[in-house]
């Protein structure tokens, strides 16, 4: 397969310098082109568009760093930042409409009740995006 | 616009806020986009520009931008300001150096006086010190008080400004201006004499070594407060181990008995003198000596720059300076006095050169210590005037007697435009003065002494309204100190007025003219801008009559047409032509174009486009009551070196129309762009 655009979805994990990378690996022979995106969710009693400040500050700290990594990696990664109820839905739309046939997604290593959680955004685009999906899950953490 | 109206569909701004639908009911999301790379962070009105957007573009940018981060290091965020001050450690190399430093050079002002009168008379050095010493137990006391009575800083100015009033305030602020400005020049010639001391080739390149030290000194407090004072604490504690150690062996050796042989100076006075000991030569070598005393007013002054509590570290750090400065010249005065040292004519050695050679010995390590030492301390001393004259120039600024630029704090919370005006000044009178400390030092205790006086009268008018606790001593120790330190300025003014003084007593009233006709120029610009209620509606203007001075019928010429369409409905154009010929073509070219545009032709048979001009937006004005306008078009060519190459006539228009009233200048630029650009658009 090779992807003309990628859709990277960055939660500000520190999975996201590694997820970053690999998109790079893949999307550099295809010549693909790369957005990165960060969802802020809003709850639902507050109106969808308000304003969070500490939310927008941190969601442009984290794509700045991730255009950081891309520039060091050699990927032209274009950002945009978002505001939705879903996360999921906000990734899977906006690579519908963007057109996007991969959407990467990023998994800390976490675990619950002595399991890996992959959580509900990944779970959620992996049931729902029309595209490909690929979830970078982190190394165990030693 | 304020944060709570709401903005109109069509304002710029730096963020858009675009509502999707989503794929499903419910699954609507915001789109926030942002120009990426502006470095403005922030949302809803309130930005805050980061240091990405002090970053220049372009090669010559980045270039200049590099240089400036190489010399003066990265940009400091204004919250770092209470990190950059300093504690008593690094305080006292930064504020106290000047007045520690005097003691390497006090002892042979007074004694290079006293020599006048013969050898014999160099007797009288010691009584000379300890009264210089006396005086500065006084003015450490009264300093003392200063601090407490006003912990914000701004010393002599502030406290003469309040008590006084605000000539007596600009008096002192004008004399403690120039004394920062004698500091810089003295200290760096002493420091370049001291070099000079053990390396003779450098006596005759002495101003322009200086002149170099000069632009070191700035380039380090460019850097910052904190930073010069890093830079500066262990050479300044380098000398105090130097001259103690050189005092506790000198007197080591007198008291066991073996009194060190006296070195003779390269050109020593005449055994007998050339003029008799009289009382004013005796005033004349106190008041040289009083030299010592300068630089103790840099402690009050610089307050602020000190960590919590500021008042308390500022007294710890001003009876430091004191202790250590008097220990060292009495401590050098003993020394030179017991051994029988001269000073040197022609000022090739140093006294403190020939204490040091009779004591540990001529070429051994520690005398190349002493002397290295003594050289940075003296430079270092130069620094006090980097730390006093920008702050004092700043509350000068900030209080309207000096040009607004003084107050600005540089990238890293400095005040660079005073470091700069300071080092330019400095150098030039070092050069003037051809690098002699001799000749510098005539000049120098005036101002100090009646910014003393000043402020010490003043505070006595303080306690006198104030009567806090306490108040009747405070009033003896500052009547006291105002007596003490009036008498030196008289003793320093009479017996140095004919070898310099003059020029500081003629300049201090200059410069207070000069500050107070800055301020009346502020007060009255101040007036004619304030707005006279808080409320204000913003006016309505009608749209104004435009004119468009057009030299060419081309791309520039339609864009600026265009953009005058697009302010008023009344434009006219208007070319200047040299001939009748040319006229008419013109005006056959223009009715080719597709316009409303009405256009008048002024024929200048004189050939000059500018003036003809200038006299026909006269007339319209004159004719028209509304607001004339007047839209320049302005070729920019790709590179700076182009610009030789075209007329600049638009350059020459807005210079002439600059201070034309009631005329609003546009100027429109038209960028080059090359003919393949433009068949793509």
């Amino acid at each position: 397969m090779q992807p003309k655009r990628i859709l990277v979805a960055l939660a500000g994990s520190s999975a996201d310098p590694d997820v970053i990378r690999l998109v790079a690996w893949i999307a550099k022979p295809a010549k693909a082109e790369v957005v990165g995106i960060h969802v802020i969710e809003v709850r639902w009693n507050l109106p969808l568009d308000a304003v969070m400040e500490p939310e927008l500050d941190r969601g442009e700290e984290l794509l700045e760093s991730a255009k950081k990594v891309a520039d060091q990696a050699g990927l032209d990664l274009e950002t945009e930042l978002l505001q939705a109820r879903d996360a999921a839905a906000a990734i899977v739309d906006t690579a519908v409409e963007r057109k996007c046939d991969l959407i990467v997604v990023a998994m800390p290593y976490r675990k619950r009740l002595g399991r890996v959680y992959v959580g509900r955004t990944v779970q959620n685009v992996y049931v729902n995006a029309p595209c490909a999906v690929l979830a970078y899950r982190q190394e165990e953490t030693k | 616009m304020s944060g709570e109206e709401p903005e109109r569909p069509d304002t710029p701004s730096l963020e858009k806020r675009v509502t999707q639908p989503g794929r499903h009911v419910g699954d609507r999301y915001v789109r926030i986009m942002r120009p990426t790379g502006s470095g403005i962070k922030g949302h809803g009105g309130r930005y805050v520009a980061t240091e990405q957007t002090m970053d220049r573009t372009g090669r010559v940018g980045h270039a200049w931008d590099g240089a400036v981060r190489f010399l003066i290091g990265k940009r400091l965020h204004s919250d770092a300001e209470s990190e950059e001050r300093v504690s008593v450690a690094t305080g006292l190399p930064i504020l106290a150096s000047d007045n520690i430093s005097s003691s390497a050079y006090a002892t042979e002002e007074a004694m290079r006086i006293l020599a006048i009168a013969g050898t014999a008379a160099l007797a009288l050095t010691m009584p000379i010190a300890l009264a210089v010493v006396f005086v500065l137990a006084i003015v450490i006391l009264s300093e003392s008080r200063v601090i407490r009575a006003y912990p914000n800083g701004g010393g002599s100015y502030l406290v003469a400004r309040e008590n006084h009033g605000v000539i007596a305030g600009l008096v002192a602020a004008s004399a403690l201006l120039i004394d920062y400005v004698l500091t810089v020049a003295v200290s760096t010639a002493a420091g370049v004499a001291a070099i000079s001391s053990f390396f003779p080739e450098l006596h005759t390149q002495r101003v322009a070594v200086g002149v170099v030290l000069i632009a070191v000194l700035a380039i380090a407090n460019l850097r910052g407060v904190r930073e010069a004072g890093l830079l500066f604490a262990a050479p300044t504690y380098a000398y105090m181990l130097a001259m103690y150690g050189l005092l506790a062996f000198g007197l080591f050796r007198i008291f066991a008995g073996d009194v060190p042989a006296p070195v003779a100076p390269p050109d020593p006075f005449l055994p007998e003198g050339t003029a008799a000991l009289s009382i004013l030569l005796v005033l004349r070598a106190f008041a040289s000596g009083s030299v010592g005393l300068t630089g103790s007013e840099a402690v009050a002054n610089g307050v602020p720059s000190f960590r919590r509590p500021e008042a308390r570290n500022a007294v710890i750090t001003l009876v430091l300076m004191g202790t250590i400065f008097a220990t060292i010249f009495l401590g050098v005065t003993y020394l030179a006095t017991r051994i029988g040292i001269q000073p040197d004519q022609s000022e090739i050695e140093t006294v403190n050169s020939m204490i040091t050679r009779a004591v540990v010995g001529t070429g051994t390590p520690f005398y190349y210590f002493v002397q290295i030492t003594t050289a940075v301390i003296l430079l270092l001393a130069a620094n006090t005037g980097f730390t006093g004259f920008p702050r004092l120039a700043s509350v000068l600024a900030n209080d309207r007697f000096m040009p607004r630029h003084f107050a600005d704090v540089g990238s890293r919370m400095a005040f660079n435009t005073g470091i700069v005006v300071l080092s330019v000044l400095a150098a030039v009178i070092l050069a003037a003065f051809g690098g002699s400390v001799n000749a510098l030092v005539p000049l120098y205790t005036i101002g100090v002494f009646l910014a003393f006086t000043l402020s010490q009268s003043g505070l006595v008018r303080r306690w006198r309204r104030l009567r806090n606790p306490g108040w009747r001593l405070s009033i003896v120790i500052n009547s006291f100190g105002a007596v003490v330190t009036g008498t030196v300025l008289i003793v320093v003014a009479v017996t140095k007025f004919a070898l310099g003084a003059w020029m500081v007593m003629i300049l201090i009233p200059v410069i207070v003219a000069l500050l107070y006709a800055i301020n009346r120029h502020y007060q009255t610009t101040q007036d004619a801008l304030v707005l006279s209620g808080p409320e204000q509606r913003v006016p309505v203007y009608a749209a104004p009559v435009v004119i468009v001075p057009i030299a060419r019928l081309d791309r520039a010429a339609l864009q600026s047409l265009a953009f005058a369409r697009s302010v008023s409905p009344t434009v006219k154009a208007v070319h200047v032509s040299t001939s009748r010929a040319s006229a008419d073509e013109f005006r056959a070219r223009w009715n080719r174009l597709d316009t409303d545009v009405a256009l008048d032709v002024v024929e200048s048979p004189f050939r000059s486009l500018v003036q003809p001009l200038l006299r026909y937006i006269d007339a319209i004005d004159k004719s028209d009551d509304r607001p004339i306008t007047v839209v320049l078009s302005e070729f920019v060519p790709r590179h700076w070196w182009e610009w030789f190459l075209h007329s600049q006539t638009a350059f020459r228009l807005k210079a002439a129309l600059l201070f034309r009233p009631n005329t609003i200048v546009i100027d429109v630029p038209y960028h080059y762009q090359d003919t393949a650009d433009l068949a793509r658009r």
